[in-house]
């Protein structure tokens, strides 16, 4: 059994059918192609999987795709300019060290944009604070947080 | 210009910070199949029906192991006492832990992999499950072993007896380590294809080791080693988890076997991670060390136990800990009466295996331990009585207890640097303020500790199995256009080797770092690399991209000088151009010289033939020590038990630092690891071998939110290889067990004997203390002093 849905994923409209148990991740990732939302937990700890939907952050590994019907989705894959330059956040990450494999990357990125949207002038303990639904094994965070700084910053 | 030394761009950002990353789990592939294993929910048991009709009957496929032949890996070691066991790809007649792939089923989507997995119906008869490696089992996990171990070995040097006997002091304890594991954030992943026109398969693994799984899955699977590829791509972190080769592993490339032409994808996902991945750290340590009256430790007496679960990891073999432990456990510290029985025991639990600082976390807790506590009784401070032991620089080559050698013995330099980073003095004015205040109580506590790295084949990694590690290959090719592809032995989980190695060919070469591109994890388009394990990437696959560089280097010059009527002795070569030492104007570009070795062999001198490529092996033959020491301070809060770090430091000797942005980003995120250990990481077995803490929400990783600032320093001594350079992965997780556990033991003047070090177990910690004291409040908490 399968669901007709419509969403908007990075600008792209997709009409989907998908069944009422998949999730908005999976369904990102095997019928939109958005691969760049990795999953790391399925139980909405880790944050690799962070989305925005009609500009919140979510986890997409918590929400079934039905629940996006006539939504908005931003993934990571949306963030860098149409000319290839990168989101100051994405640059920032890279001048920083603030990722190593780059699994929890696009997570990271997404919950950051939500912060920046959100809190005007965020300091380090904020920012540590605000990033902490998203686990990173690699950096020990120090680069995380330096580039977000930087981001904050020098908007 | 030099680019080693700087920091350029790392080359894998750009892809990953734009989701552009190209994981395992990314692949999709035309007819693609999706697996899922049905997992044994028991600890231990025999298999009484295993009934697939039902799965079958309702269109999925079904394999056990009796439709894949019956693989069994057998990790094999020629060290006397081993017991050879086998791990079967799926579990066969009995199963020996919670998680054990017992079938697999293949499926149009994961979801209906996983409905037809509920399908296949499995009868267990439980037998009592043996979680504790030192308790007595009941029924052994293997018929082999009836007791349980599957190794033991005694390291013995010098008189420990009689030195013992005649010490001022002589300290006693029994140190036990938490179970915890690597947990990268990418689950393993695999997608395996077998061609049958010329059976060739094709194996993307997200695996630290893809050569030698690529020799491992030849010889399991029967096929000739040229038609095995595998290709490990981006891959989300490893960390050890991923240097095993793993039953499921193998199950996906024969199911491949049996489903020609159609690929098969497994992913894992976070609660088969934590069942069934490689464990570690499940360790205990009964010590009786001597010491004289000045603090000099005289002879250290050893008993370790390692938890190595239910099979001997392939191919590392169950020694993995227990024989790490036993080689390092005097880790920095002169010692010349020692003897260490290490013994690695078979429970009803997930396997052990490589996790970055392979039981040295353990290791370094229990020796730093027997320094803190001799100290005590000896009124020394922490810092004086490892000030009095370290091996110092004038005793290099130091040849330690268990016969490796030390090369390093910057261990006092890099501990008073991490000591003036914390600012020590000021630290321990105000702890000795707030004693006998309401305030919380700050603790300081220490670690030195020794890395070993880049092992060649005299020290080689691993318990005498049938392949020495010490060797890496790289191939340079200058292009026609005269851009440099290199195509190395290395793989990466995140330690940007791809940026590395172009930067160490960029400067042996001669041409610029943008004009060097990286190819790894690529089986068919690398001749040999052992992967990432034991530090040992930077120094010997580095030292293997090094020397193929300069090989190349040496074809070009010859050519030029030919082109250029010039002694090769006399060209230079920089930025991508080749002038003639004095004679500034008479140049030739890279991309020139190049067209004529592959596009105008008109133009090729006398004697030399086509192409532009060298491909070197390197082995270090020894190993490189990078030493490092931690120093933090803690408050402890004696109502609850919980601690909050105030300061950190890390201070290493990593010889030279090639890429500092990475060798800082390895330290610090090492040290993360290790501080996820030491607090709050414990994967925890009830009595009957059930995982109590099976996803995310129970095993705690550490956040943005609990990790401090640190401060990093570096005593850069370069090491006596090709690029002077010591292995960083690793060193840093070795410090914050000890470094932790003994600020506690510091701040409420208790002996830890346990980690982690969760708030349950400091409080009880405290409140022991204050018993002692006589100080206990009537609600139960540890009074205030």
């Amino acid at each position: 059994m399968s669901v007709d849905i419509t969403m908007i994923v990075d600008g792209e409209r997709f009409d989907l059918a998908v069944e009422p148990r998949h999730t908005l991740a999976d369904v990102l990732r095997e019928q939109c192609g958005r691969t760049g939302t990795h999953v790391g937990c399925e139980h909405g700890v880790c944050g690799a999987c962070t989305v925005l939907v009609d500009d919140e952050p979510v986890r997409s590994c918590l929400m079934f795709a039905v629940q996006a019907r006539e939504c908005t989705v931003s993934t990571v894959e949306g963030l860098e300019g149409e000319d290839g330059t990168l989101h100051p956040l994405q640059q920032a990450f890279a001048d920083h060290h603030g990722l190593q494999c780059g699994f929890c990357t696009p997570g990271m990125l997404m919950t950051a944009v939500n912060l920046l949207d959100t809190v005007a002038d965020p300091d380090r303990e904020t920012i540590r604070a605000e990033m902490s639904g998203n686990i990173c094994r690699c950096t020990g965070y120090t680069g995380i947080v330096d580039a977000v700084e930087d981001a904050a910053r020098s908007r | 210009m030099s680019s080693l030394g700087t920091s350029p761009p790392r080359k894998e950002d750009r892809r990953l910070v734009t989701g552009r990353g190209r994981f395992v789990g990314d692949l999709q592939l035309p007819r693609m199949r999706h697996v899922a294993f049905v997992r044994s929910p028991i600890a231990h048991a025999r298999i009484t029906t295993l009934d697939a009709g039902p799965a079958r009957d309702a269109g999925y496929r079904v394999f056990t192991q009796a439709d894949l032949g019956g693989i069994v890996l057998r990790a094999q070691s020629a060290l006397p006492s081993y017991v050879e066991t086998g791990q079967p790809a799926l579990a066969e007649g009995k199963v020996r832990f919670q998680g054990e792939p017992v079938a697999a089923v293949v499926a149009t989507d994961r979801y209906r992999a996983e409905d037809g997995a509920e399908l296949v119906e499995v009868d267990y008869a439980p037998l009592p499950p043996t979680v504790c490696a030192w308790l007595p089992p009941e029924s052994p996990v293997h018929d082999e072993a009836p007791d349980n171990v599957l190794l033991e070995r005694t390291f013995d040097a010098g008189d420990v007896d009689a030195t013992l006997a005649s010490a001022f002091l002589t300290v006693r304890r029994e140190l036990t380590t938490n179970r915890h594991a690597g947990n990268p954030m990418e689950c393993r992943a695999g997608v395996a294809l077998f061609d049958p026109a010329d059976r060739r398969l094709t194996f993307w693994s997200g695996t630290q080791v893809p050569h030698l799984v690529r020799n491992m899955i030849a010889e399991l699977l029967g096929l000739s080693e040229g038609n095995v590829r595998v290709v490990a791509p981006d891959v989300g972190g490893g960390f050890g988890v991923k240097a095993v080769l793993y039953p499921e592993d193998v199950a996906l490339c024969a199911i491949a076997l049996e489903m020609p032409g159609t690929p098969v994808k497994w992913v894992e996902d976070r609660v088969e991670h934590l069942a069934a991945a490689t464990h570690a750290r499940d360790h205990r340590y009964l010590l009786t060390a001597g010491f004289s009256e000045d603090g000099t430790l005289l002879a250290l007496d050893a008993d370790v136990t390692c938890n190595v679960g239910a099979y001997s990891v392939y191919p590392w073999t169950a020694g993995i800990e227990p024989l790490m432990a036993g080689g390092l456990l005097t880790g920095p510290y002169k010692l010349t009466h020692y003897r260490a029985t290490v013994r690695g025991v078979a429970t009803n639990t997930a396997p052990s295996g490589p996790y970055r600082g392979v039981a040295r976390p353990a290791s370094v807790f229990a020796m730093e331990t027997m320094l803190d506590d001799a100290a005590a009784r000896l009124g020394m401070t922490g810092v004086d009585i490892r000030r009095r032991n370290v091996i110092r620089p004038e005793d290099i080559p130091y040849k330690m207890p268990s016969r490796l050698v030390d090369d390093s013995g910057h261990y006092d330099e890099c501990l008073t640097k991490a000591l003036d980073a914390v600012g020590y003095d000021d630290l321990v004015e105000e702890q000795q303020r707030r004693r006998g205040t309401d305030e919380p109580q700050i603790g300081i506590g220490f670690a030195c500790y020794n890395e070993l790295t880049g092992l060649g084949r005299a020290a080689s990694a691993g318990p005498r199995m049938p392949f020495r590690t010490g060797h890496d290959a790289c191939t340079v090719r200058i292009n026609p256009d005269g851009r440099v592809t290199v195509f190395s032995g290395v793989t990466s989980q995140g330690q940007g080797l791809e940026t590395t190695v172009a930067q160490i060919v960029a400067d042996a070469l001669g041409v610029g770092y943008d004009d060097v591109d990286v190819r790894i994890g690529d089986t068919d388009a690398s001749l040999w690399g052992f992967g990432a394990f034991s530090s040992r990437q930077a120094v010997i696959g580095g030292g293997a991209a090094h020397r193929s560089a300069l090989a190349a280097r040496t074809k070009v010059l010859r050519l030029a000088a030919g082109l250029l009527e010039a002694d090769p002795s006399d060209l230079l070569i920089e930025n991508g151009v080749i002038a003639v030492a004095g004679s500034p104007d008479v140049t030739i570009g890279l991309p020139e010289v190049a067209r004529v070795a592959y596009l105008e062999s008109n133009r090729l001198p006398e004697g030399i033939e086509p192409g532009l490529e060298a491909t070197e092996f390197y082995d270090p033959i020894r190993g490189a020590f990078a030493a490092g020491a931690q120093v933090a301070a803690v408050e402890v809060d004696r109502t609850t038990g919980s601690i909050s770090i105030l300061r950190w430091a890390c201070v290493e000797d990593a010889g030279r630092a090639m890429h500092p942005q990475i060798v800082d980003g390895q330290i610090a995120g090492s040290i993360a690891q290790g501080i996820g250990g030491a607090l709050y990481e414990h994967l925890v077995y009830d009595d009957d071998g059930n995982l109590s803490t099976g996803t995310l929400l129970d095993y705690l990783m550490p956040t943005s939110a609990e990790i401090p600032e640190m401060t990093i320093g570096h005593v850069e001594r370069p090491a006596a290889n090709p690029l002077g350079v010591r292995g960083v992965g690793e060193g840093g997780t070795l410090g914050p067990n000890a470094v932790l556990a003994g600020a506690v033991s510091d701040a409420l003047g208790v002996k830890i004997d346990e980690l982690p070090l969760s708030p349950s177990v400091v409080w009880t910690a405290a409140r022991r203390a204050a018993e002692d004291r006589g100080v206990v409040d009537e609600d139960g908490g540890p009074d205030r002093e």
